[in-house]
């Protein structure tokens, strides 16, 4: 088959081929450098600022179908935000994110932390809050008028550390984990928007890499002050946290390899392609 | 209410989870050599199971507002049944006698979200992109990182904001110096849609390497379950395709040309 004919080529031998170089790097590791990118150094740099006893909003806003990519980032950050001494409150705006969310904590905080002493005062786990954009915003104007109870249904009004805050004003920074709407833009409009601005509600977002070119006009504009940018952020964030506490592990530098592998197999079927498209253009065949 | 560890298996149905988890990745990605009856099964199951945890937890969720989450109702608080009425008449879209009062509540939701994200993306998505653009710095350092030539980055961006925006001005024709912008417009918006395109492949990489994940290296009592599964699963999708195989291809149904009777009846 001459390259001009690379169109014809069935796909499924491309498939075959991902799937061969991509299992390489998960059952024997590159160990590839991992440059951290200034979009991670965000994210990390505004937890390490807080003061301890600082509250950290951390919603998880995402599905199953999302999980390989945003569940490491809610991990890490949560990981960070207890090491740190930060009241972490946390909560979904998607129906999905509930169950992932109280899984997420149960790891970190342990099983049963809906029963600990430092339930209600060092973390809260509000599960899923309706309404998408107006639940959003009700939080933000009054997060008692949100939901009624709690994920595990304690009324909001018994936790104290719901009665710390008043409005979103009170929130020293909002963790955003999110796969599409309601997401970060959501926050931005009617949260950060309605209480004083990026300064007020300082915004990082974790989110799925096919959502991020979306969101960088916001980060451009300093709406958004770091951002975790799919597996690649996961991966960056967890090797800062595991290089500042060994305890945490470091899980995704596998991945990250694959996806390095993956990149360059597509880079190179891209220029195949195209050298093919050129080929036939303009060796008199048809495009 | 929904019990708070809803969709988390007792630690006794691991394994069964496990062989499930292998068995339905396969089955879907099956898809990706032809659609089956496996990836089709699989498929459904995952949108009948999300279709109804959502209910579920929006259900719950919205009743626990005002019923026996806070006691609001019983306490007099009226007002919360309106909410409830209003969402109760999404029924009437099931009758034809009443279907015009499942508007109302349509209308209501389409008002308040309008409303909603007029206040909002005007403030953030319009005046503060606007602000940003305004102020970038021509002199210092540059907004790009690693960007070798600090201030040229900001112009690049001001000349990209000024062309994309000229591409979609549809009052004059797109000629001369208007037809030049518009050219220049239409390849920052082209590097636009690449860089999406660049996140979206990233992305879909990252779910497949998830999955790859799941299957070599999530094991059951350190048993590396997938290694004895994915050829059994592997082999389930090629005896369904045989089979789809081997049965008689339907004729393609050929559309009438003349009217049916019923149809003739009714005119």
């Amino acid at each position: 088959m001459s390259i001009s004919k690379v169109a014809d080529f069935d796909r499924r031998y491309i498939y075959i081929v991902l799937f061969l170089l991509v299992s390489i790097p998960i059952l024997s590791p590159l160990n590839l450098p991992i440059p951290i990118s200034s979009h991670t150094e965000g994210v990390w740099d505004a937890t390490l600022n807080l003061d301890p006893g600082s509250i950290v909003v951390s919603s998880f806003d995402f599905g199953p179908s999302t999980i390989p990519e945003n569940r490491p980032q809610a991990k890490a950050h949560l990981f960070l935000c207890r090491e740190l001494g930060m009241k972490v409150i946390a909560m979904a705006f998607w129906a999905a994110g509930g169950p992932i969310g109280d899984d997420v904590l149960s790891e970190v905080y342990g099983e049963d932390f809906e029963s600990s002493a430092e339930y209600g005062t060092e973390v809260i786990y509000l599960g899923y809050v309706p309404g998408n954009e107006v639940g959003m915003q009700t939080f933000g104007d009054s997060p008692l008028d949100a939901k009624g109870t709690d994920h595990y249904g304690t009324s909001l009004s018994e936790l104290p550390l719901m009665l710390e805050i008043e409005n979103a004003a009170d929130i020293d920074l909002w963790a955003e984990w999110t796969s599409g709407t309601p997401g970060e833009q959501q926050v931005i409009q009617f949260v950060q928007g309605r209480h004083g601005g990026p300064s007020a509600v300082p915004l990082v977002v974790g989110s799925t890499a096919v959502s991020v070119p979306g969101m960088m006009p916001f980060y451009a504009a300093g709406q958004i002050i770091g951002i975790l940018n799919g597996l690649a952020g996961a991966g960056e964030f967890e090797y800062l946290v595991n290089r500042d506490y060994p305890d945490y592990p470091y899980e995704q530098g596998p991945g990250l390899d694959a996806q390095s592998v993956a990149h360059v197999l597509v880079i190179l079927f891209v220029v195949i392609g195209n050298i093919g498209w050129a080929i036939s253009k303009y060796g008199g065949g048809k495009s | 209410m929904i019990p708070p560890n809803i969709g988390q298996l007792p630690p006794e149905l691991d394994l069964f989870a496990a062989i499930f988890g292998v068995f339905a990745t396969i089955f879907i990605y099956s898809f990706l050599w032809k659609e089956n009856p496996l990836s089709r099964a699989v498929e459904h199951l995952f949108v009948g199971l999300a279709a109804v945890f959502t209910l579920g937890f929006m259900y719950d969720a919205a009743l626990s507002q005002a019923v026996w989450g806070t006691d609001r109702l019983a306490q007099g608080n009226l007002i919360w049944l309106i909410p409830i009425l209003l969402s109760l008449m999404y029924f009437f879209f099931f009758t034809k006698k009443y279907f015009f009062l499942y508007r109302y509540p349509v209308s209501i939701v389409a008002g308040i979200m309008a409303g909603m994200m007029i206040c909002g993306m005007i403030q953030s998505n319009f005046l503060v992109q606007i602000q940003s653009t305004v102020q970038l710095p021509l002199v210092g350092d540059g907004v790009w990182e690693g960007w070798p030539m600090p201030g040229l980055d900001s112009i690049i961006i001001i000349i990209g904001v000024i062309t994309a925006l000229s591409f979609f001005f549809f009052t004059w024709e797109h000629k001369g110096a208007l037809g030049i912008s518009t050219k220049i417009g239409r390849y920052f918006l082209m590097a636009t849609f690449g860089a999406a395109y660049g996140g979206t492949v990233m992305a879909r990489m990252s779910l497949f390497i998830g999955r790859l994940r799941f299957l070599y290296q999530e094991g059951y009592e350190d048993w590396f379950l997938a290694w004895y599964l994915i050829p059994v699963a592997i082999l389930c999708v090629v005896a369904i395709m045989l089979w789809q195989r081997s049965r008689p291809t339907p004729e393609p149904s050929v559309p009438s040309k003349t009217p049916s009777k019923k149809r003739e009846s009714k005119g």
